[in-house]
């Protein structure tokens, strides 16, 4: 482990090829080490079938080695520190140096042998959620096979069915393992490269954490009053765009692993869902939408043509799912008068601002300082000012005359003259307006409740 | 006759000057003992200058020193116990007898003149039983100011303190104010429900119901300060520090502090003197118990035609009836009495200063421990809570609660200060004086609930 730690910090953001004991492991493949959030290039294949592989939000793609047939996976269950976005890290478990773990990309009928070695302070067992293999791969511990106890390294070997989107995640200790963010996708290409191609493959996954403002480690006892969700165990800003060609094909695959279902909302175009984690949609079944709801412990996959320049946010439409940390028993202050009553309180508060008069965008605007390790509800800086979002929030970034594996950022996007809503500058409106706020009290009572008094009616 | 001239007079001072040098020694404060009416003067225009900047604790153990008038009737008693003292180095004035009989045509005069033979003999023990009397005395006055003095000590801590939390409570119904109005206001656009309101209108509430409380408090403590220093009119409008003096650097390193106690406290040596005392006296009652009055007179008779007959008469009781022994056990019970009065006084002075050693450092402790500890991590946890506000993370009430329980926090540090200076006051004391009375148990009246910060 220390071995790793250092090398991990040495190599600072590279894909690294760390080796896990090799003398130790013998026969076992190399466990490749990723030490960078970032969104990393796609993995040509090198051997195996051929494909078109896939791009891993803020993740990257697992190497494996091929040996006598059998395409060979490490994955390593261990602690690792993940950066949720700059400015803040989290004490979480994953694999192989990130959480989540690196995805696994194969080909239908690939037969796959994949190492689990536990680093976990707890026996672990890996389950891969939707793929149809024989039952005591299954990796559901106690019922299917033994738990990997700590230190251990298991096998798991099975043939890549249906080809689809899917997931890994444990299936021991699950609700705290998931809770410490392990979890990591599974593509299966088709054997047939023409079989439904795209030009841009995207995978990612939707985690949510409930970390305390000030901490570091998720709370794994959480149910329902999670504060930090996440796209790959990052938040905006913190998530990377999604750059696209002009008229890409382009599809995306996302796996629910919270507790609660996400309408995932993309702007400026339609899309239809092609693929679940069952298989894929026949042309005559699928809807045109903007926006899909995934529920919990399912994996959709929706594709669109990109043909619409510009800067589209992606994001989940529940709004509390787009701030980072917030508070959520506070009271509402909008309309609040807060004069005389600030100097008071600043007398005893001296740090005291008044704050949510107007709505919350003060957040975003006044730039106060946190209790550490703590990212503002709503942030990020747009090319006109703040974008005012947080959590699962991104943007597919769609530019003509990008090469066909560029990935880069591409910067803003350039908006043609007269295509940006603009400020009226003409003879002002003459339109009757209701007053803005109306703050007295009703006359009338609107509607009558029985009061609970007992001794009414008689 | 020559005799009866040697009598003991009264000294200048009555024996003050010796109270006011023991007094000193323990209190660093004067003593003033005043007589006439310019002393008394005097002393006016000596406790209007001290009361013309904020008082410290010095000044009003000064003030009360001299101006408490319950100490200068205590003064009185040296006067007394002098009187008492002149008195027993003079011998009871002489008794002229005159007889004049008539039998018949007989006239007899008979004249006597008789002294008390056993006073003069008794005198000079007589005079060193009251010289002790008038030491007991001495002592006992220095010991009554030194009281005094303590007390005072006490009452100016308190007093301060109590007027420090009253400001402090201030503070803490500034920030239910705020939060009761900003309630009200929210309540108005819409934003908040009755219940909601009335809850942050109850604590305003009951906050300034307990500021009224503390208020009547600091009231209370000046007002007992006022009578020790025996002010009254225009003296009352004296003004207090703003706080109490720091916490030491270091508390009193204290060993030998029993045998300190035995050997410097005033009601010990009073004991002891007093035991002294008793004892020389059982001496006396031993010689003369059974000669209960040995009268010498000069008898001078005359009769009709008769040359006059002159002599000496001695008259002595005989002790049949009397034997003098009762006084004598009386006086021997007393005696038993006072000795084990001044030893029960040591056994009480030592466990006093025993205790008050382990109050002195108790205190201590705590004053540093809220001071280092308790109100720092207050601070911390508002600073922390501000940055949470920052963040939308908690409401504006929720501010306002910690920030009342940050005031709490320095609130109790101030108690504990008190209740330092306080056991500080009561350790010289039992070191030094006097008995320090009950020590002052910690009186929380600010601990911070929880339940108050439960605004939300
Ligand atoms: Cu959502």
């Amino acid at each position: 482990m220390t071995n790793r730690r250092n090398f991990l910090r040495t190599t600072g953001g590279m894909l690294g090829a760390a080796v896990v004991s090799k003398a130790a492991m013998g026969a076992v493949p190399e466990a490749a080490l990723q030490t960078s959030p970032q969104t990393q290039p796609p993995l040509e294949p090198s051997n195996g079938r051929p494909y078109q592989p896939v791009v891993t939000l803020n993740g990257w793609t697992l190497p494996w080695r091929m040996n006598n047939g059998w395409k060979e996976f490490h994955l390593v269950a261990e602690p690792v520190v993940r950066e949720l976005a700059p400015g803040m890290k989290t004490h979480l478990w994953g694999y192989n140096g990130q959480s989540p773990g690196p995805t696994l990309e194969c080909v239908e009928g690939d037969k796959v042998r994949i190492f689990v070695t536990n680093k976990l302070p707890e026996a672990t067992s890996i389950h891969w959620h939707g793929i149809i293999l024989p039952n005591g791969m299954d990796g559901v511990s106690g019922l299917t096979q033994p738990h990997i106890p700590v230190g251990k390294t298991f096998v798991y070997e099975f043939v890549m069915g249906k080809s689809g989107s899917f997931m890994y995640h444990p299936h021991a200790d699950e609700m705290v393992q998931m809770a410490m963010g392990m979890m990591g996708s599974i593509v299966v290409h088709p054997k047939n490269p023409k079989f439904m191609p795209v030009d841009r493959d995207f995978v990612f996954l939707l985690s949510a954490f409930m970390i305390e403002p000030g901490a570091y480690t998720p709370k794994v006892a959480e149910m329902l009053d999670f504060n930090l969700w996440t796209f790959n165990s990052r938040v905006f800003p913190g998530i990377d765009a999604m750059p696209v060609r002009l008229g890409d094909r382009v599809r995306v695959r996302i796996g629910n692993l919270t507790m609660t279902n996400h309408p995932l909302h993309i702007h400026g175009h339609h899309m239809e869902v092609t693929c679940t984690d069952g298989g894929w949609v026949p042309k005559s079944a699928r809807w045109p939408e903007t926006t899909i709801d995934i529920g919990v412990g399912q994996v959709r996959s929706f594709e669109f043509v990109a043909d619409n320049p510009g800067d589209w946010p992606l994001h989940c439409h529940k709004s509390h799912h787009t701030m980072n940390a917030m508070g959520h028993n506070v009271p509402t202050m909008i309309g609040v008068d807060h004069r005389g009553i600030a100097e008071k309180i600043m007398k005893l508060v001296p740090d005291y601002m008044v704050m949510g008069e107007r709505g919350m965008s003060d957040m975003s605007e006044m730039e106060m300082p946190l209790p550490e390790n703590t990212l503002p509800m709503m942030t990020g800086k747009g090319p006109f000012g703040p974008i005012e979002m947080g959590g699962m929030f991104t943007v597919f970034k769609i530019r003509d005359g990008l090469a066909r594996n560029d990935y880069k950022d591409p910067g803003w996007y350039k908006h043609p003259q007269g295509t940006v809503s603009y400020e009226w500058t003409g003879a002002p409106l003459a339109t009757e307006r209701a007053p803005a706020q109306a703050v007295s009290a009703p006359k009338a009572r609107e509607f009558r409740a029985v009061k609970p008094s007992g001794h009414s009616g008689h | 006759m020559v005799l009866l001239t040697a009598c003991a007079s009264f000294s200048p001072d009555n024996g003050f000057d010796s109270v006011k040098n023991a007094v000193n020694q323990r209190t660093s404060a004067e003593p003033r003992w005043a007589r006439t009416d310019a002393e008394r003067g005097e002393v006016r225009q000596a406790v209007t200058s001290l009361l013309g900047q904020p008082l410290t604790a010095d000044a009003a153990v000064q003030i009360a020193l001299m101006n408490n008038r319950g100490l200068q009737a205590t003064y009185s008693d040296l006067g007394i116990a002098e009187a008492d003292l002149v008195q027993a180095g003079r011998l009871p004035n002489p008794r002229f007898a005159f007889e004049r009989l008539v039998r018949g045509d007989e006239l007899e005069i008979g004249r006597a003149f008789i002294v008390n033979v056993l006073s003069l003999l008794t005198m000079p023990a007589r005079t060193q039983i009251e010289q002790r009397r008038f030491a007991v005395a001495k002592t006992r006055v220095a010991g009554e100011a030194a009281r005094v003095a303590a007390d005072t000590r006490r009452a100016w801590y308190s007093a301060v303190a109590a007027q420090e939390g009253v400001k402090y409570m201030q503070q803490v119904k500034d920030a239910a104010e705020a939060s009761a109005e900003l309630a009200q206001r929210m309540a108005r656009a819409g934003n908040f429900s009755k219940l909601d309101q009335a809850r942050e209108q109850v604590f305003y509430a009951e906050t300034t119901a307990q500021l009224a409380r503390v208020s009547q408090a600091a009231v209370a403590e000046r007002e007992n300060l006022t009578r020790l220093m025996g002010l009254w009119g225009e003296h009352i409008r004296f003004t207090l520090p703003e706080r109490l003096p720091d916490l030491p650097k270091a508390p009193q390193q204290l060993e030998q502090a029993e045998s300190d106690a035995l050997r410097q406290r005033l009601d010990v040596q009073a004991a002891m003197q007093e035991a002294e005392s008793v004892a020389s006296s059982l001496g006396l009652t031993r010689v003369t118990g059974f000669i209960s009055l040995l009268e010498v007179g000069y008898q001078h008779n005359s009769e009709t035609g008769k040359p006059p007959q002159k002599g000496f008469e001695v008259e002595l009781r005989l002790p049949i009836f009397d034997t003098g022994n009762a006084r004598v056990v009386r006086a021997q019970h007393t005696y038993m009495q006072a000795v084990e009065r001044a030893a029960e006084l040591a056994v009480r002075a030592r466990s006093e200063v025993r205790e008050a050693t382990n109050g002195y450092r108790t205190t201590y402790d705590l004053a540093r421990h809220y001071r280092d500890e308790i109100v720092p991590l207050r601070k911390r946890i508002s600073d922390e809570n501000v940055l949470r506000y920052n963040g939308m993370l908690i409401s504006v009430f929720e501010l306002l609660a910690d920030a009342r329980q940050q005031v709490a926090s320095v609130n109790a540090y101030i108690e504990a200060l008190r209740d330092f200076w306080i056991a500080d006051a009561n350790l010289r004391s039992a070191l030094t004086a006097t008995s320090p009375g009950a020590t002052t148990v910690s009186r929380r009246t600010s601990a911070p609930s929880e339940a108050t910060a439960a605004g939300h």
